[in-house]
């Protein structure tokens, strides 16, 4: 049995070659057949797999080749043919693989396959064999009626890839329209019930997946759908190193790409294998971008290290060797200390972490200020290592750091270990640079020392106080000490015109600087040199000079803006003894902004002598504003006057000023010229180009004319802004001329109305007085030429009849009242008076006078009683008292003719002049303003009333007759 | 969606103000009955908006699209009906509730599964605390009502069962499924929140009639006496679904 075991396959090895060179004798083609075994499907994978073998093979191991047809649906729709080359042993089932691009759920598909020899140690199969019988390959799916089913479903896919989908529809459902979330997707029929929807280059949307709803007609559900999960395309890690520290472990880092995790558990995060390849050792890194690997085999100096990072759709690996020692990262050093040796030294000490003395390490050490270095140095290290900064500013904070690495070979730094520290102060190194204004005020002189603040590195700490000593070298005795408290830049001293010397030192909490020493001579402030004009550019100024003398020390420039401040910014450049020009610049330069300069020459005593003043603008610009102008005009001429504009302060050198005069008529002057504004007017234009000229006069204008006027200056930058134009309208001629005549006649005339109201009483009492002097009477002329001289009666002739006299009279007088006799001095005989005593606060005196002279009716009255005592005793002073018969005879026969020969012929009138104050005559007035004192010494107006209407009033008097009224109350 | 970010963010304010009393209730239930049923009115119609939980899965899960808005909201998931809650005695209600609620906790607990960074999803979490919260504060108003929760039987189809997701089909149908079952706990939380206003509103007639006693006698009552009201004829008419 053994034996025949044995017997068997050796003797089918030997029938074999007989068979094949049988059949090459014979002529027929050999052909081997492929049988197919199995075909299986994996679903999820839409991979079909094809097992076969080839049936009595002739030789041990023969290369073949196999063409495989695939058809979807129907075995004439070919799909694919595909050739497969293999050495196929004796007996071997062999395996291919093909992937659906449709899932396979979608359709069923048919397989065949055939071979050929393709051997070259034997003869070659001249063609394919048969075809093997179509085999079918289907996965069943169940769709219920009027439903959708959508295949693939949940499939996962990179992004960029493409993706076929089918629809299986149910019975009784049709029309399915389909949408990638909001986007509509079109397919095409694959049979009568599947139709296929391809997507191209899919991208990712979310990790949550893209989904695809479709919608159908008879539809019991809604919506169909199935969710597609792009992943991300899983990234090489990038920057993959490892290193180590402390030879015990290796930290191993990179950068790991895009996170192609996704929802629904259809992806996780990609993970992160390293493989040592030397020691075989695999790890899986739980961080997405490092994995920290034991050192074990103190041995092992080489590694070569293996990263792969994979997901379910991709695999990527890189790849690093290196020796450990050549990926030492050190430690960063410790124990760094810092001792300050002076305020210009110091000296640093550190350790390393350091494998022992064999082990050579490159320190760099660094020293900082202000984030800057300012110092580098390598030191070469074992354990421990010092460095002596020096060279170090006092009063400076600094920073020192140092870090290691291998000194052998390199592969990184250390960390940095700093340490920082502060040198102490020193004293100021350096003199302060001093300069000075000097200018007189009241008699003396005022001097203003300036300084700069020293540099940080010239104050070596910081500056507390500046001292100066004012030592007058006429006297010398008599020296005097300030002190000034920092920060203040500079003091201001009043001095008298003596020769001074000035020293001056700045302070810190270790001592002073330098001192820096200026000198005044007696004339200091009272030079006087012409200024020039220059032009400065945007860069600065150009300044030069002239020297003065051969030993001049070195020239100092200082400027200033020109402001109407006198304490301007004063700034100052030191220049050498050979500098005759310089480029002044500044930050501070501002266009339209004028600097004065002035060049100092400094003697080798210190002393300062003005050279030159300079002044200019580094751009000069138009001017900003326009003068105030102020006008005179006439009735031909206008004259504009604008002293006040200050051009010295303007934003350029004025170079003159431009009038511009509008009228309707626009006859320019000859001096003028027409131009158009901007505003498209016409103006004539009158240009003045001296700029001390700030009057200017337009003549033989038009009378009562309106003309505009507008004053502009201008510079090398142009002119002035526009402005408005002032109106004026000119005077007119005749009101000129009557001007002239009126005033003067105004002036007469008031001169009149002021003599008159001077000399008043002077013409009251020559025009018209109150009781008219019958002596000056027009009348009396006439008169006088018939050489009547007895025309006119004489007081003195007359006797009166009736004589009232009225008159307040005080306390003593009120007894003459009681008495019933007036005094003699009662009975004035004068010309009625004002009475003006203010002290009287009675009744104002009142005098009622009725001549009754001329009252015919009181000679027929007889009732009329007389006052025959007084009258007789005194009848010299009261003459005019005399009784009625007597004067009557006294008048006799001329007094009637006199009334004959009256103008007013009436002989049945008489005459009543009488002596009132409106006070006494008004009883109203009386009695409602009784404290009132008014004057009642005015005589009432003579007039003339008729004989019938006297008489009852004269009889009404009758009691009165003879009597003083005392007081108003009686009246 | 610019517009919905302050929004939630007060919410979440709210909710969290929310949750500290609920913790405290978790640690002792307060004897104030309608200081505790205002805070589960208050924690119902905060539940019951869509903003807190419904709004930001659908961005999540990319559903914002017409046709798959209207899939989660044509078919929602069954949760006890308005007025099947109203029908219930207060005891009975409460148990409901807190049994409900139960099941969403652990339902939402498996819809984190679906999620692979949770962080993406904080929403998710605050809203399980809050259902803790509700849980805890409805456990309260139980007691106060000496009444004893218990576990629910095993609820008939139909009548407030939540569907499982590891039996759904496919991730779209998971997705879908999901979508609807929080639409359903939104829509069911703000029913909750109506029957705890007409609580509120049947306590304030009472107090109108009888002041000296408690509201919460007055609930105890009237709890027999519950009818369902004229709108449960016509259901959806006084269903207001918050979105």
């Amino acid at each position: 049995m053994a034996f025949s075991a044995v017997l068997h396959p050796a003797f089918i090895l030997a029938v074999l070659p007989l068979r094949a060179s049988l059949s090459e004798v014979l002529g027929e083609p050999f052909q081997l057949m492929p049988k197919i075994l199995a075909v299986s499907i994996q679903s999820k994978l839409q991979q079909v797999t094809l097992q076969w073998t080839v049936p009595n093979l002739t030789h041990q191991e023969l290369k073949m080749s196999f063409q495989i047809e695939i058809s979807r649906v129907k075995t004439s729709n070919i799909i694919w043919v595909e050739n497969y080359n293999t050495t196929v042993k004796w007996n071997q089932v062999l395996h291919w693989n093909w992937k659906s691009e449709i899932p396979l759920e979608c359709g069923t598909h048919f397989l065949r396959i055939r071979a050929m020899v393709n051997d070259g140690k034997h003869p070659p199969q001249s063609s394919w064999s048969n075809w093997s019988s179509w085999k079918e390959v289907s996965v069943q799916v169940s769709v219920q009626p009027n439903t959708l089913l959508i295949l693939p479903k949940n499939k996962l896919l990179e992004e960029g890839s493409n993706v076929t989908m089918c629809l299986v529809y149910g019975h009784y459902l049709y029309n399915a329209s389909c949408k990638l979330q909001d986007e509509p997707i079109h397919g095409e029929q694959l049979d009568s019930h599947t139709s296929l929807i391809k997507l191209n280059n899919v991208v990712f949307l979310s990790n949550t997946g893209t989904n695809i709803n479709c919608e159908a007609m008879n539809a019991t559900d809604k919506p169909f759908g199935t969710v597609l999960f792009v992943s991300k395309v899983l990234e090489e890690p990038k920057s993959f190193s490892c290193e180590t520290q402390d030879f015990k472990t290796l930290k191993c880092s990179w950068e790991p790409g895009v996170d192609t995790g996704l929802a629904w558990s259809q992806q996780d995060s990609q993970n992160y294998t390293l493989y040592e390849s030397f020691s075989g050792r695999r790890e899986l890194s739980n961080h997405r971008n490092s994995h920290t690997w034991q050192i074990t085999e103190d041995s092992q100096e080489t590694y070569n290290f293996t990263l792969t990072t994979e997901n379910k759709l991709r695999k990527r690996s890189v790849n690093i060797i290196f020796n450990l020692t050549h990926r030492v990262h050190l430690k960063a050093p410790h124990d760094v200390t810092l001792e300050i040796i002076s305020a210009t030294k110091a000296n640093m000490t550190w350790k390393v972490h350091s494998r022992g003395d064999s082990y050579t390490l490159l320190c760099q050490v660094e020293l900082q200020h202000e984030r800057e270095v300012i110092q580098e140095h390598n030191v070469s290290v074992h354990v421990s290592a010092s460095y002596l900064f020096s060279d170090l500013e006092p009063d400076t904070e600094y920073k020192a750091r140092v870090r290691c690495a291998d000194a052998n070979h390199f592969w990184k730094w250390s960390d940095w270990t700093q340490k920082e520290f502060s040198t102490p102060e020193a004293a100021p190194s350096q003199a302060l640079d001093v300069w000075r204004q000097v200018w007189l005020e009241n008699g003396r002189r005022v001097l203003n020392l300036h300084w700069k603040p020293l540099l940080k590195s010239q104050a070596n700490g910081k500056i507390t106080s500046y001292n100066i000593v004012v030592e007058n070298q006429d006297r010398p005795t008599e020296s005097e000490h300030y002190s000034v408290w920092a920060p203040a830049l500079g003091i201001q001293l009043n001095l008298d015109p003596s020769s001074y010397k000035i020293h001056v030192t700045a302070n810190n909490s270790v001592g002073a600087s330098p001192e820096s020493v200026i000198a005044l001579s007696d004339d200091s402030g009272r030079e006087e040199v012409h200024e020039n004009r220059i032009n400065g550019t945007k860069d600065g100024f150009h300044i030069s000079w002239d020297h003065l003398s051969g030993d001049a020390l070195g020239y100092v420039v200082d400027w200033c803006a020109h402001s109407r401040d006198q304490h301007c910014d004063l700034q100052w450049e030191n220049l050498g003894p050979n500098t005759t020009s310089t480029i002044i610049t500044s930050d501070a330069f501002k266009p339209g902004v004028r600097y004065n300069f002035r060049i100092f020459e400094r003697s080798t005593q210190q002393n300062a002598q003005l050279l030159e003043k300079q002044t200019g603008y580094t751009q000069e610009l138009a001017p900003l504003e326009n003068p105030e102008v102020r006008v005179n005009f006439t009735s031909n001429s206008v004259t504009l006057n604008w002293q006040d504009y200050a051009s010295d302060f303007q934003s350029a050198f004025v170079e003159g000023y431009r009038v511009y005069l509008k009228s309707k008529e626009l006859q320019c002057h000859p001096k003028g010229k027409r131009t158009l504004l901007p505003d498209n007017s016409m103006a004539c234009e009158y240009d003045i180009n001296d700029p001390k000229q700030k009057t200017f006069t337009v003549k033989n204008l038009q009378p009562e004319t309106l003309y505009e006027f507008f004053v502009t200056p201008y510079t090398s930058a142009g002119q002035g802004p526009n402005g408005t134009f002032t109106k004026v309208t000119t005077l007119d001629e005749h009101s000129h001329m009557l001007l002239q005549i009126l005033l003067p006649m105004t002036f007469c005339v008031l001169l009149i109305i002021i003599a008159c109201y001077w000399k008043s009483q002077w013409v009251k009492e020559k025009c018209y007085p109150d009781i008219p002097n019958p002596y000056k009477s027009s009348i009396l002329s006439l008169i006088k030429s018939k050489k009547n001289t007895h025309l006119i009666m004489n007081v003195k002739d007359c006797i009166p009849d009736v004589l009232e006299v009225i008159n307040k009279v005080e306390g003593p007088k009120t007894q003459c009242i009681g008495s019933g006799k007036p005094h003699a001095e009662d009975v004035s005989i004068k010309p009625p008076s004002v009475p003006t005593e203010s002290g009287s606060s009675g009744p104002v005196p009142c005098i009622f006078f009725e001549n009754f002279t001329y009252d015919q009716s009181a000679f027929d009255s007889g009732s009329h009683g007389l006052i025959p005592g007084p009258l007789k005793d005194t009848p010299h002073q009261l003459g005019l008292l005399t009784p009625p018969d007597k004067l009557l005879n006294a008048l006799g026969k001329d007094y009637m003719k006199s009334l004959a020969e009256s103008p007013t012929e009436e002989t049945s009138l008489i005459y009543v002049s009488q002596l009132a104050s409106p006070m006494c005559g008004d009883k109203d007035s009386l009695a409602t303003n009784p404290p009132m004192p008014v004057h009642c010494s005015e005589y009432k107006m003579q007039m003339a009333v008729p004989g019938s209407l006297a008489s009852p009033a004269l009889s009404e008097n009758n009691s009165l007759t003879s009597m003083i009224l005392l007081g108003q109350g009686e009246q | 969606m610019q517009t919905q970010l302050p929004q939630r963010t007060l919410l979440s304010l709210v909710l969290s103000l929310l949750f500290l009393s609920m913790a405290q209730a978790t640690r002792g239930c307060s004897s104030s009955s309608p200081q505790l049923l205002s805070q589960l009115q208050n924690q119902a119609n905060i539940t019951g908006n869509t903003g807190s939980l419904l709004e930001p899965y659908i961005l999540l899960q990319r559903l914002n699209t017409s046709a798959l808005r209207a899939a989660c909201t044509e078919y929602p998931v069954t949760f006890p009906s308005e007025d099947t809650l109203r029908a219930l005695s207060k005891p009975r209600f409460l148990n409901t509730v807190h049994a409900t609620l139960g099941r969403v906790w652990r339902q939402l607990g498996a819809l984190r599964q679906q999620i692979p960074k949770i962080q993406a999803f904080p929403e998710l979490e605050r809203a399980r605390q809050n259902i803790q919260g509700i849980r805890n504060n409805v456990y309260c108003m139980a007691q106060l009502l000496h009444h004893t929760l218990e576990i629910p039987e095993p609820t008939q189809a139909g009548s407030g069962t939540s569907p499982s997701i590891s039996t759904t089909p496919s991730i779209f149908q998971a997705k879908l499924d999901s979508c609807r079952f929080l639409w359903g706990y939104h829509r069911f939380m703000g029913s909750v929140g109506r029957v705890f206003r007409e609580w509120g509103d049947g306590s304030s007639r009472s107090r109108r009639h009888s002041p000296r006693h408690s509201p919460l006698r007055a609930w105890r009552k009237g709890a027999r006496r519950i009818r369902p009201s004229r709108s449960s004829q016509s259901p959806m008419s006084r269903v207001k679904v918050p979105r």
